[in-house]
């Protein structure tokens, strides 16, 4: 199987600590009021259980198998890589028009306060690059969060896969499932918060009705160029009406 | 044989910006269609973008090519348009902004349907409406010129804001305004579809047809036969004659 980097997460075990918030933002240098990752935390029910308690959500880009940022981006500057299926960024390519970040159901994606393109986790690439573990994952206190190739039992998160088969859940849309490779273990805690994935509707009017009306109009044009170039090729002499040929003015 | 008299159509300022203008057009709408990529757009097929974008060394250095041939195209108009507002500009604007319905809309109509099945049937066709078989005479540009002209330079308008948006919109706008470089993107696309459009006629007829050859090639040496602008524009040709 191909390779699939993704994160395994033990909600359980999340202090809510925002240590993983904290190492991002400086591994990362993520400007000002953005960040990466989070933690959802989720409602506590103190009255109906005999043990109330509260399940923190760590969480971060999912890079998803069926990434809606990806069909939201018209330049390609956002892909999901064939070499380990992380979706990343080219920020050279990326024009800053948002699109992505409207489509993300997870609010993984940001502007960049600093440059002014979309941002978001990419499991630490540049640490990644030194093989190192994403920050997030190197200073978790608490181990809540494991990584790896999911699809290789010999990494942390894939053998927590292996071990959990068909336990591990994902915190999903039910209506725009985009099949995110970040798995939660036991209680994930709360559930609905990712949105329904939608396209921006200038994207959508691209999409649906300009691009196609503009192929209608550039063939139907080449179609007439291509009827005046078979008419020039067929009619060899065609001439005025040969009475008034050269007079002028004399039919207005 | 005597060559035939040439009369002066196009000055070399103008032979100059027309051929630097279809230079850059081309490179634009060439790279501008490998920027896009996308599974659900793609105009070309999936294989254009990743074609265009190997030969530039990627898709960032495609982009800063396509912006930056876009800046120096801008820049020389802006040149030309201060430098030769009286002398070429503002007879252009003129002449290519000034229809007259009845005349220019038979054209239009006559010249298209000429083009297509020729001057017998154009003539069978026209008659009910109450036009003969005679194109009607025109200025310096004809009806399709000026209508053509008026289409590419408001194309080239909306071109260059959407463009301006799009390219600056990393200095100056915040997450709550990129709906505005959502749309230009979008209006951006239209703009270029139907400017191709227009260029497509316009290639056919200057550089394909045989009845607009001498058009062509004054479009190098500067000069049409006199025959050719009588017949083809022959309000011009009869005001070169006044004077």
């Amino acid at each position: 199987m191909a390779k699939q980097l993704g994160m395994v997460v033990d909600a359980g075990l999340c202090i809510d600590c925002k240590g993983c918030m904290a190492a991002c933002k400086v591994a990362n240098e993520v400007p000002g009021d953005n960040w990466r990752n989070w933690i959802k935390s989720g409602d506590a029910d103190w009255q109906a259980k005999k043990r109330g308690r509260m399940v923190f959500q760590p969480g971060n880009c999912m890079q998803c198998d069926k990434p809606t940022c990806v069909s939201a981006c018209p330049t390609g500057a956002t892909y999901k890589s064939k070499a380990d299926g992380v979706v990343v960024i080219d920020r050279g390519l990326c024009i800053g028009c948002g699109q992505c970040i409207k489509a993300c159901p997870y609010g993984a994606r940001f502007r960049n306060e600093k440059l002014k393109v979309a941002d978001k986790c990419d499991f630490c690439s540049s640490r990644r690059a030194v093989g190192l573990e994403p920050a997030c994952v190197s200073t978790c206190p608490t181990k809540a969060r494991a990584f790896g190739d999911l699809n290789d039992p010999a990494s942390p998160a894939g053998k927590l896969m292996a071990r959990n088969k068909g336990k591990a859940t994902q915190v999903v849309n039910a209506q725009s499932n985009t099949d995110p490779n970040l798995y939660y273990l036991g209680d994930a805690g709360l559930k609905s918060w990712p949105v329904k994935a939608q396209m921006p509707g200038a994207f959508e009017f691209w999409k649906n009705l300009a691009d196609p009306a503009v192929k209608v109009v550039v063939g139907l044009t080449g179609l007439g160029v291509l009827a005046m170039l078979g008419k020039q090729l067929m009619l060899k002499n065609d001439a005025p009406p040969p009475e008034e040929h050269g007079e002028e003015g004399g039919h207005e | 044989m005597s060559s035939p008299k040439m009369i002066q159509r196009h000055t070399r300022a103008g032979i100059f910006i027309h051929w630097f203008n279809a230079a850059c057009w081309f490179f634009l709408l060439f790279t501008g269609l490998a920027l896009i990529q996308n599974p659900g757009l793609n105009p070309l097929g999936a294989w254009y973008p990743g074609a265009v974008r190997a030969g530039f060394g990627g898709g960032a250095y495609l982009l800063v090519a396509h912006w930056l041939v876009a800046l120096i195209w801008l820049a020389v108009w802006v040149v030309y348009l201060f430098w030769g507002m009286s002398r070429f500009v503002a007879p252009f604007l003129n002449s290519t902004f000034s229809l007259e319905p009845n005349r220019d809309i038979q054209w239009m109509i006559k010249k298209n349907l000429q083009m297509t099945l020729g001057y017998k049937m154009m003539a069978k066709l026209v008659g009910p409406l109450g036009y003969d078989g005679h194109l009607p005479p025109q200025e310096y540009y004809n009806a399709g010129q000026k209508l053509a002209a008026q289409g590419i330079i408001m194309g080239a308008l909306v071109l260059i804001g959407t463009g301006f948006i799009m390219l600056f919109s990393k200095y100056f706008l915040g997450a709550a305004d990129t709906w505005l470089v959502q749309w230009s993107i979008t209006v951006h696309f239209i703009a270029a579809g139907v400017t191709t459009a227009l260029l497509m006629v316009h290639i056919y007829m200057a550089a394909i047809s045989k009845e607009e050859r001498p058009a062509f090639i004054s479009m190098f040496t500067g000069t049409v036969p006199a025959e050719y602008a009588k017949h083809h524009h022959q309000l011009w040709y009869e005001e070169l004659e006044e004077k």
